[in-house]
């Protein structure tokens, strides 16, 4: 067994008393779900190796374990591995819980009610699985691990499952492709034939390419040097096409890190539990902020170009972006 | 915003959009991860790395979107309905076999692990009748 394995399981044997206790609670509020507590805590272990010690680099501390566990949603857990066990009380439960939302869902992302039930009756018989492996039924219910909720987890599996039965109707496009449409794979277009007249124009233009160049690489390695969670809010908002509200509710878990980061770098915390679109407007701003700062220090300092040529840059990067030429042409990686 | 700032904006939205796609170095999400970060769920330790992979991942990240989008759409759903007691639990092996008799024509090939040595003994049962 490896150091790291040994002090896991240290670990979660520690709140074993805990873990005990949690499934106490459930297990009073299901007693007809069958569930062992053996395979329980099995269950929140596989959650915390994939999670939390996959994600530290050893140093786990028993207070993280602790908050982990309080966040687990353990009901819908022991639902879910009840329904992967095949236990009938715990079908119906899941039936009447969770079937008229996963149908709402599914209609709500369908095209035609023909597609909504397909997809609904396909899920249906993947949580229950039909694959056998050493006598064991596979069941899709195994594969939740708690982290989320049992609601947010069928979201994801419908959505999933309407884009295969997509796939399946439009002669095996791949998923790959399928996101290409998006914009971020687009081929690039040529840059725009020069022609020249004149060595006057042709210096100037010489100058040209070369602040456009200076402006592109600028850009690339301004984002670059953003924090992931800043790269993450531009690409959502720009490239996904995410509204502000979407966002909003994103980072409107009181505990979201995503929010808890923003705050942190704009040092301000709000109070109550609703992230506002102007909120999220500012933290955009205060993106774009950053970019502008770091865009003009590398023009400054790698460039060596001076205010003037930096508006240069930006005027032109303008007349660039209203004939929508800017980046064609120039591979950015 | 100044004016730089708004052409700062729009230069950065174009990059972004025509940027060529970065190779994630870890793999796709799935499904349990993907819910749990759309729902704010995963702690700040947990969130770093797929919030790495996002940035990089165009696929996966699309799906995140479209289920942020959703979780929206629902977010007025109320929590999930206690049960009722008093009705009586419908068999989910027999909704099964219905459903799988829809989807393949018949139900008899499904696999119903726990059904499988019933059945097996209740034939043999039946040949040594007959």
């Amino acid at each position: 067994m490896q150091p790291e394995t040994r002090m896991e399981n240290a670990m979660m044997q520690e709140c074993g008393a805990r873990i005990a206790a949690i499934f106490a609670r459930c297990s009073g509020e299901q007693p007809n779900f069958g569930v062992a507590e053996e395979a329980f805590s099995a269950s929140l272990h596989k959650t915390a190796e994939k999670y939390l010690f996959a994600a530290s680099d050893g140093s786990v501390t028993s207070e993280q374990l602790d908050s982990f566990l309080e966040q687990m949603q353990a009901d819908d857990l022991f639902m879910a591995l009840a329904c992967a066990n095949g236990n009938e009380r715990a079908w119906w439960e899941f039936d009447q819980q969770h079937r008229g939302y996963m149908e709402r869902v599914a209609r709500h992302l369908a095209k035609t009610e023909a597609d909504a039930q397909e997809v609904i009756d396909t899920v249906y018989v993947e949580l229950y699985g039909t694959r056998v492996v050493d006598g064991e039924r596979i069941s899709k219910f195994s594969t939740y691990s708690g982290r989320g909720s049992l609601r947010g987890w069928l979201r994801t599996v419908i959505w999933h499952s309407l884009v295969d039965l997509h796939r399946a109707g439009h002669d095996e496009v791949s998923l790959d492709e399928m996101t290409e449409t998006i914009g971020e794979g687009a081929t690039h277009a040529a840059f725009a034939e020069i022609s020249p007249d004149g060595e006057g124009e042709i210096l100037e233009e010489i100058t040209r390419d070369r602040y456009r160049k200076a402006t592109v690489t600028a850009i690339k390695n301004a984002f670059s040097s953003l924090e992931d969670h800043e790269k993450l809010l531009l690409l959502y908002y720009h490239v996904d096409s995410l509204k502000l509200r979407e966002i909003a509710r994103l980072v409107e878990n009181e505990a979201s890190p995503l929010r808890g980061w923003f705050q942190r770098k704009t040092q301000t915390r709000e109070t109550g539990g609703r992230t506002h679109e102007s909120t999220v407007m500012r933290w955009l701003e205060k993106s774009y902020a950053r970019v502008l700062e770091l865009f003009k220090a590398e023009l400054t300092g790698v460039h060596s170009f001076s205010a003037d040529e930096i508006n240069q840059c930006v005027e032109l990067a303008t007349q660039d972006l209203t004939a929508g030429n800017l980046f064609a042409g120039l591979k950015t990686g | 915003m100044n004016l730089q700032e708004t052409t700062i904006q729009g230069i950065l939205a174009e990059y972004l959009t025509s940027r060529a796609k970065a190779t994630p170095s870890t793999p796709h999400l799935d499904h349990d991860t993907l819910a749990a970060f759309t729902e704010g769920n995963l702690s700040e330790l947990e969130t770093r790395p797929a919030v790495t992979h996002l940035v990089d991942c165009s696929f996966c990240r699309h799906i995140a979107a479209e289920l942020v989008r959703l979780d929206l759409e629902f977010a007025e759903e109320p929590a999930a309905r206690a049960s009722t007691e008093s009705a009586q639990p419908s068999k989910i092996s027999e909704v099964l076999s219905g459903l799988l008799a829809k989807m393949f024509g018949t139900s008899e090939n499904a696999v119903f692990a726990h059904e499988d040595k019933e059945k097996k003994e209740e034939e043999k049962k039946d040949e040594k009748e007959d």
